[in-house]
């Protein structure tokens, strides 16, 4: 691009890094070129008294390059200014990559979920991007209305390390008792009442395109869920000694998807965990261990952590809001759970 | 900064979180992509740019210039007022995925000129403040991996590939330092409970570090008792006592000598804000000699309530309106970030109707 100012302005690279270069810009004696020549984005232009950006200006023969401080951003245009008058605007090209990433999963994988449900997570196939959870999942019903004020708001989504796992809460001022959010505006889900969990494509990936599609997990609604998560009530179904079959464990409900996975072990006779492959089953109700080795005779414990809660919140050591006046809502501690089985 | 135990170094930033002073000018910074407090020296430039209301008129889009980015890519993540010089730093997420950077941005209040705080070869000093599992739990998070990360392993006939990796993270909603600690709340992915974690600083061996873990529960009308991750909270009472509210929005008192580990603290709840509004900041201030707490929230107003009336609120037991202790709601809309700046004046930090982000002072004589 050049402007009537006699200068060239365009996109290029300055030392293995991308640059504004500019060709013609006559040399002005006792000028500085950080003086004569600003950057900014065009949106800050308007402001006036915007700082220009922030970057360094190198000469490189007869052209002076623009080196920004911060990489420049996809789609973002930018305004060259030399001397005070803007001789160019320069858009950095946008990603024009095909969506490639993809929901994988959605949980809750049960198909009822407690009316008092607390969490949900939504797995994707690649890193994606903060910001977009709050305009980009939502709860809907049957009629595709949107469940008002049914999800928390976080300022500060809920990510795994990786970025692939958004956690979900639904807003646990409504769900507790007693509460004035809850007695105003009561539970975000009703019993009876089916709902959607949807997460749409314009949710961004890593790298800032869209998803290849949306997807959606239905759900029924069933009634409250307040009893603590009791491992005396699961059943075990115990393997064979010197066999690598899997102790496989009913949970008698779904329990938290994110949670069951690290939160039961297995400890041998001799006080060492039990290597091997966990799994957990359909719509997380259960729970099944295949050691790497055949299992030895004598007493095993499979030991639970407390905090290993249900679809609403319920963990093993405490309910999710207790009842004070109910005897059965009392703390069961903070100590590990054990169930002892023997192989046969 | 040795005696604080800061040693130049870099302060390697994954994302932009709350940031708040500490003692000598250190700025404690929360990184949630790793799950760290730093503790920088921000040599802010230290003259003192005496009292007068500051304001500044697009904030976001003034930040997002010298960044070389439009508005949309800039997330203003907190705000701190230096206690001494009154410059202003805001903690910013500039970009989004792949090409997200956290910047420490400097405004000074003399002039409001911009300019990036330096982490590099600078004093520093951080903190993990992972859950990290005691030392002798050997258990690993095994996860499924979804594309050909991880490790394979062959059980009986069957070969799997595994990942063993956490996948459980802490995010910090709110920092402050109170009498060598600093505190930290924070809100899990996965389990939902109420841990605030108490740091001694200078930051010590990583088993210090962990810190205490104080379950902190509060009681609905003296019937119903639970857990909840803290969203925000102001130390106040000359750092006696903590304001503290929560993800389902109670405000909750609680005195900061009960705070001890190991034992379950039950906090007093004061008020209640009220259904589909969220607490976003709190900041403690003083007016005609008495000290008030003014809260902002993402649907209400700014509300402002007296120590005093926190002092003589009894529990709330009844489920009757109003729900706790007397507050006044200021017409101040858009709110999201609060900080002293002076004795006579709050910042506050406002999105106008438009989403353009505005830096203003509210007179603490007027509030």
């Amino acid at each position: 691009m050049v402007d009537r100012s006699g200068v060239a302005v365009s996109w290029s690279r300055h030392g293995g890094a991308d640059c504004i270069r500019l060709a013609g810009l006559a040399e002005l004696a006792g000028l500085e070129l950080a003086a004569r020549v600003r950057i900014h984005p065009v949106s800050a232009v308007a402001l006036g008294t915007a700082p220009p950006t922030a970057g360094r200006l190198l000469r490189d023969g007869p052209d002076t390059c623009f080196v920004p401080r911060f990489p420049f951003l996809d789609g973002t245009a930018y305004v060259v200014t030399v001397d005070g008058a803007a001789v160019a605007e320069l858009t950095r090209a946008g990603a024009d990559e095909a969506a490639t990433t993809e929901v994988l999963a959605i949980h809750p994988s049960a198909a009822t979920v407690p009316r008092n449900l607390l969490r949900s997570y939504v797995w994707f196939s690649a890193p994606m991007s903060e910001g977009y959870a709050a305009g980009h999942v939502r709860l809907v019903d049957d009629a595709g209305d949107v469940l008002a004020g049914a999800l928390l708001a976080t300022e500060q989504e809920l990510w795994d390390a990786a970025r692939r796992r958004l956690t979900v809460l639904l807003d646990p001022a409504r769900i507790k008792r007693g509460l004035a959010p809850h007695r105003e505006a009561g539970y975000p889900l009703r019993s009876g009442a089916p709902f959607r969990l949807v997460v749409d494509d314009g949710f961004r990936d890593a790298r800032g395109r869209r998803l290849r599609a949306g997807a959606e997990r239905r759900y029924q609604v069933a009634g409250d869920e307040r009893r603590h998560v009791d491992p005396h009530t699961w059943t075990l179904r115990v393997p064979h000694v010197g066999t690598a079959e899997p102790l496989q464990v009913g949970f008698g409900r779904p329990l938290d998807h994110g949670l069951v996975a690290r939160c039961l072990r297995v400890v041998g006779p001799e006080g060492r965990p039990v290597d091997g492959v966990a799994d957990v089953g359909a719509e997380e109700r259960s729970w099944r261990l295949a050691p790497r080795q055949g299992w030895a005779c004598g007493p095993h414990r499979l030991v639970v952590d407390p905090v290993l809660e249900d679809l609403a919140g319920n963990s093993v050591g405490r309910v999710f809001d207790r009842d004070l006046a109910r005897r059965t809502d009392d703390p069961r501690g903070a100590r590990p759970v054990t169930v002892t089985f023997h192989p046969r | 900064m040795t005696e604080y135990g800061l040693r130049v170094g870099r302060a390697e930033l994954g994302s932009a979180g709350p940031i708040t002073f500490g003692p000598a000018g250190i700025l404690f910074l929360a990184d949630n992509a790793t799950a760290t407090v730093f503790a920088v020296d921000v040599s802010d430039p230290g003259r003192t740019a005496g009292s007068g209301p500051f304001e500044l008129a697009d904030v976001d889009a003034r930040v997002g210039s010298l960044l070389g980015a439009d508005a949309a890519d800039v997330a203003i993540r907190d705000l701190a007022v230096h206690p001494d010089s009154g410059n202003i730093y805001l903690s910013v997420q500039r970009g989004h995925g792949e090409s997200a950077q956290a910047v420490l941005v400097r405004i000074d209040r003399a002039d409001a000129s911009i300019s990036e705080v330096p982490l590099t070869d600078v004093p520093v000093a951080s903190v993990a403040i992972a859950d990290a599992p005691a030392p002798d739990d050997e258990r690993v998070d095994v996860v499924l991996p979804l594309g050909d990360e991880g490790e394979e392993i062959t059980v009986g006939s069957r070969t799997i590939r595994i990942l063993r990796r956490p996948i459980r993270t802490s995010t910090v909603t709110d920092l402050a330092y109170v009498d060598g600690a600093l505190l930290v709340a924070g809100l899990s992915n996965e389990e939902f409970s109420s841990k605030l974690r108490r740091i001694p600083f200078p930051f010590t061996d990583a088993a210090d570090a962990a810190g205490n873990n104080l379950e902190i529960y509060h009681v609905s009308h003296g019937k119903w008792e639970t857990a909840a991750p803290i969203r925000t909270f102001v130390p106040f009472d000359g750092g006696r006592a903590i304001l503290a509210s929560y993800t389902c929005t109670p405000v909750v008192h609680f005195p900061l000598a009960e705070l001890a580990p190991g034992t379950k603290v039950v906090g007093r709840t004061v008020a209640e804000l009220g259904a589909m509004n969220q607490p976003l900041d709190m900041v403690s201030f003083v007016q005609g000699g008495e000290e008030y707490l003014l809260v902002a929230n993402t649907s209400h107003g700014l509300i402002k309530i007296a120590r005093r009336d926190i002092d003589a609120q009894a529990p709330l037991t009844e489920p009757t309106e109003p729900v706790g202790v007397p507050r006044e709601t200021a017409d101040l809309h858009g709110i999201t970030r609060l900080a002293n700046l002076d004795g006579e004046h709050v910042l506050a930090l406002q999105t106008d109707p438009d989403g353009r982000r505005h830096l203003r002072s509210l007179k603490s004589a007027s509030l």
